[in-house]
């Protein structure tokens, strides 16, 4: 197995007619599934489901009548039990040893690529995620088990480092102990998949806090981990209200290891809980976020607007704006700014806009209405201050906002600054390459950028200077896949971190040096 | 697929072999020294395309600048590129500092290198473009008429991305019809180049590319796509039809390939169209199931009960079918080697033939063996030059069209128009296409390889 490398699982070819419809088949038994109210999401601890008096009702975004499943909520005495039960399973699950832990990865990768057209339909009535998007979103989640199942491999054996005669060094890692993963809706399957087996191949016992709104399909997922082989006081996992059980998890002396993704805000906060060391713990705790961004992608002057237009559309609006590499400012040069302009309205007052079941739909509800009312506030007082270049029409039905296009956008505007999560993009205009870097590195953040040009010279200044911790030249600036494009930003977008890159297991582990001294009595092995 | 579609024989004689060998030889010996316009050296663009075969760095940055300069908007934005671009290049290549290499982007020499590398560029592309508008193309469509070689016009233009644009897209179809129907049948060399050939029942001939008449084409919106491109199209072949103009549908990828081939029967299968003459598709033979999809073809054209036109090409897309299927670790659709795709042409070839009754076989390349075999094979069933025809790319190589239209066969230029912007994507895949390693007008005209060689008969690698 150790020689086993790591390939992308790859994503349907839906130019293939048998593919779509068996995807569609897919779509349709999960839809007769929900309407028979057969996904019920519970907290797992103990490897048992936990019935909880406290309820709520997961939506589909798109048609919020349709109840997808209920979710039983888990409060801080279940929180309490889970850590416990963790506590216990630690020393059993760190002498598993890594090579059975990366197993239980690849077994997990494989349990998810056959089940992962369901899954993926699963995602398009929970999260509203269009049909590419969704299986997109499964194969990441596979590509994360096998990626570091197989990095695990190669971290896990002692290593002998300068060898001095009459003594050993050796450099091996431990697990750092406890792991609490709070992950986001926006890719329901992927990043509460990758944060949780990170934590768990590393041999950290892990507590999955899913987003409440997709937690029907966190909890697919969950039933699949133990499925895969990981000890039932190993794993839990606790659907819970953020405010209160997410709370008590990142401030319990018990954890150590937090490992978040989702809003600055939210980001922030959990850092300053987790730098706090309460009575009886004896450790530091590690928090590493993933927050947001607001992203820029530069239009240069003599960039392709065929490429820069498509490629702008999709970063902006796929999947309705709400990931954190979406491109929310547009920046371009000189004389390419009216033209790049005007075909972007065009093409973005054509995009299908509809209910994810369909295939042709490419414009997706927010997630829930609280998104939704918020966002439409932000476009309602973006519309008093800045020019609105262009608005699409959404319907009536499910939290839609429409695409939304602001121009001529002042750098210093609540516009330029925050991240809005949504499909509304702010664009203006530079008079020069340098200049547009510079009003692109204008934000807090540095997730992902993009330039459009073909003057090798911008592009390499763009490599130097462009502040983003993923840069894209000359296509869209979300997708990032495995292995092939570790993601994950700096300033205030992250720790650092990168999600599907070679040193993000590092940050579950404590390296641990052992030196024995191998002469005794005046008399050393190596030199009989 | 049933037996009774398999050819009559799965290899051909050695003696034909030789026949076809033979016969190739006699159109080498036509071209004599003869060179496309492309690879005279005379020209800039002969310069560039010998420096482009022997320097990779070269090509790859000629191309690019190439590519970008239509979005050029003045001579500092020139100068500047072409120092990005050539100066490292300038170093080996002394002509290139004659051209401006290296000249201060501000100061008045830069005026002068723009002017001149635009100038340079705009002479190279019109060896391959016709006109930036119908209007504009009519000279062009006139001469090669008059050199005996027939035309189907393709419409260059940038993606289309939204419904505005493929509306101006639709227009530009129309409007070329409507000046083409109106002023070709006025010449005199409008009359057919062979009596009674079915390519040559109209002078007026246009290609279509289907997935430009939608902006949001895609196999995932499958379903509304065939329907508004079956829309779109039977606007055109309705008024196509008034004036007596003949259609080619283009392929395109394989992601949009299977809509193209169902837009195209949803059309012309209708009763509407029962009687139009010989509306035409493409076939690419470096797609593994193109077999498949001819007899697919076979059967649309009986249930049809009128013949179709099937363009038999080798692919235009196979770079772009490459990367795809290799980014994505699908199976790739294409043969990887060059060599399997000729002789997977070889084969198509004949079952076009065979069938002849239904089909009009056309046969779009540039390889001298490909088409002496096409050539052979339909003398070998007793086919006359006036049941198929030969097909090449405008600008690319006319001492090869005029050699096999002097042997007596149909030979029809696909005829780009359009503006320089979109031009010029044009104008690099064919660049590219003439340099590459594999290229049979390379081997030819540049490399000079045996003809022996040239003429050798291609078996499947993979």
């Amino acid at each position: 197995m150790s020689d086993r490398t790591f390939q992308n699982e790859s994503p349907l070819d839906f130019s293939i007619a048998s593919h779509r419809d068996d995807f569609n088949g897919a779509v349709g038994l999960v839809r007769k599934r929900i309407e028979q109210r057969e996904y019920v999401a519970k907290p797992i601890v103990e490897g048992r489901r936990r019935d909880c008096s406290e309820q709520i009702s997961s939506l589909d975004p798109a048609a919020p009548s349709r109840i997808v499943g209920t979710v039983h909520l888990a409060d801080t005495h279940l929180a309490q039990e889970a850590l416990d039960s963790l506590a216990t399973g630690a020393r059993i699950f760190n002498e598993m040893g890594y090579e059975k832990r990366a197993h239980c990865l690849l077994r997990l990768g494989d349990l998810m690529a056959r089940r992962r057209n369901e899954l993926a339909a699963l995602m398009i009535y929970e999260a509203g995620k269009p049909w590419k998007e969704a299986d997109a979103d499964v194969c990441e989640a596979i590509d994360f088990c096998r990626y570091y199942a197989i990095e695990m491999l190669k971290l896990g054996p002692p290593r002998q480092l300068m060898q001095v005669t009459g003594e050993t060094n050796y450099y091996f890692y431990r697990p750092r102990g406890l792991g609490v993963v709070i992950a986001p809706w926006n890719f329901p399957l992927a990043i509460p998949c990758g944060m949780t087996v990170a934590s768990l191949v590393t041999g950290n016992p892990t507590i999955l806090k899913p987003a409440e709104q997709t937690s029907v399909i966190a909890s697919e997922f969950a039933a699949l981990v133990l499925e895969a082989g990981v000890p039932p006081n190993a794993f839990a996992f606790l659907p819970a209200l953020g405010e209160s059980v997410g709370k008590f998890l990142v401030e319990s002396p018990q954890v150590h290891v937090i490992c978040f993704t989702g809003s600055r805000d939210v980001g922030l906060q959990i850092l300053r809980a987790g730098a706090t060391v309460p009575a009886g713990q004896n450790h530091v705790k590690r928090v590493i976020t993933e927050m947001g961004g607001k992203n820029a992608a530069i239009i240069d002057e003599d960039a392709d607007l065929d490429e820069a237009v498509k490629g702008v559309l999709y970063s902006a609006f796929g999947f309705a704006g709400q990931k954190c590499s979406a491109c929310s400012r547009v920046i371009a040069v000189g004389d390419s700014y009216e033209p790049f302009l005007s075909r972007l309205c065009d093409a973005t007052g054509d995009l299908l806009v509809g209910h994810p079941e369909d295939p042709a739909t490419f414009l997706n509800p927010l997630i829930d209405q609280t998104s939704q009312e918020r966002v439409l506030r932000e476009i309602a007082d973006a519309r008093g201050v800045h020019t609105l270049a262009f608005q699409g029409e959404v319907p009536s039905e499910g939290f839609y906002v429409p695409a939304t296009i602001f121009r001529d956008v002042e750098t210093r505007s609540r516009l330029w600054q925050e991240e809005l999560f949504a499909p509304v993009l702010a664009c203006r205009q530079a008079s020069n390459f340098l200049e547009a870097i510079e009003m692109a590195n204008n934000t807090q953040y540095a997730l992902t950028g993009g330039v459009f040009s073909r003057s090798p010279k911008n592009i390499e200044y763009a490599y130097q200077h462009f502040e983003a911790g993923n840069l894209y030249i000359n296509r869209s600036t979300t997708g990032a896949i495995v292995c092939r494009q570790p993601f994950g930003g700096y300033r205030l977008s992250g720790i650092g971190s990168k999600a599907g890159g070679p040193d993000y297991l590092l940050q579950f582990v404590d390296p641990r040096t052992v030196t024995e001294n191998s002469m005794r009595r005046g008399f050393t092995p190596e030199l009989v | 697929m049933t037996q009774a579609h398999v050819p009559s024989s799965s290899t051909v004689s050695d003696s034909f072999q030789t026949e076809v060998v033979s016969f190739g030889k006699q159109i080498f010996q036509q071209l004599g020294k003869e060179q496309p316009g492309a690879f005279n050296k005379n020209f800039w663009s002969g310069r560039i395309m010998e420096w482009s075969m022997t320097q990779k760095d070269f090509k790859t940055n000629m191309f690019r600048l190439v590519d970008v300069l239509p979005s050029l908007r003045n001579s500092e934005a020139i100068a500047t590129h072409v120092n990005e671009y050539l100066s490292d290049a300038a170093k080996n290549i002394h002509g290139l500092v004659e051209w401006g290499v290296n000249v201060d982007p501000k100061g008045l020499r830069a005026k002068v290198t723009a002017l001149m590398v635009k100038q340079s560029v705009k002479q190279m592309a019109s060896q391959f473009i016709a006109g930036e508008t119908p209007e504009g193309s009519l000279k062009q469509i006139r001469r090669l008429r008059k050199l005996q070689l027939a035309c189907t016009v393709d419409l260059l233009g940038e993606y289309c991305l939204s419904e505005k644009e493929a509306q101006e897209y639709l227009k530009r179809y129309m409007d070329a019809l409507v000046v083409f129907s109106r002023e070709i049948p006025k010449w005199k060399e409008s009359e057919p180049l062979i009596p009674g050939h079915p390519g040559e029942s109209s002078a007026v001939c246009i290609s279509v590319k289907l997935s430009a008449l939608y902006s949001q084409c895609s196999s995932l919106n499958a379903k509304r796509s065939v329907e508004i491109l079956s829309e779109r199209l039977f606007t055109i072949a309705r008024y196509a039809q008034q004036h007596g103009a003949l259609i080619y549908c283009d392929a395109e990828d394989t992601a949009h390939n299977p809509m193209i081939y169902q837009v195209f029967q949803n059309v012309f299968g209708d009763s509407e169209f029962r009687n139009f003459p010989y509306p035409g598709i493409v076939l690419q033979a470096y797609l593994k199931d193109s077999e498949a999809r001819l007899y697919e073809l076979l059967e649309f054209a009986k249930t049809r009960g009128a013949p179709i036109a099937v363009r038999l090409v080798k692919g235009a897309y196979w770079d772009m079918e490459t990367v795809l299927s290799q980014q994505n670790n699908w199976e790739s659709p294409v043969f990887s080697k060059k060599e399997s795709s000729d002789a997977n042409y070889e084969k198509l070839t004949r079952i076009l033939l065979e069938n002849q009754q239904h089909f009009l076989p056309a046969f779009g390349s540039h390889n001298v063996r490909s088409l002496s075999f096409a050539c052979c094979y339909a003398k070998h069933l007793g086919l006359t030059p006036a049941d198929f025809e030969l097909q090449m790319l405008y600008g690319m190589a006319e001492p090869i069209a005029r050699a096999f239209q002097k042997q007596g066969y149909l030979v029809r230029l696909y005829v780009p128009l359009g503006e320089l912007l979109p031009g010029m994507g044009y104008l690099v895949r064919r660049l590219l296409e003439n340099t590459s390693n594999e290229s049979f007008l390379r081997h030819t005209f540049f490399d000079s390889n045996e003809i022996e060689t040239l003429l050798a008969e291609p078996t499947f690698k993979g």
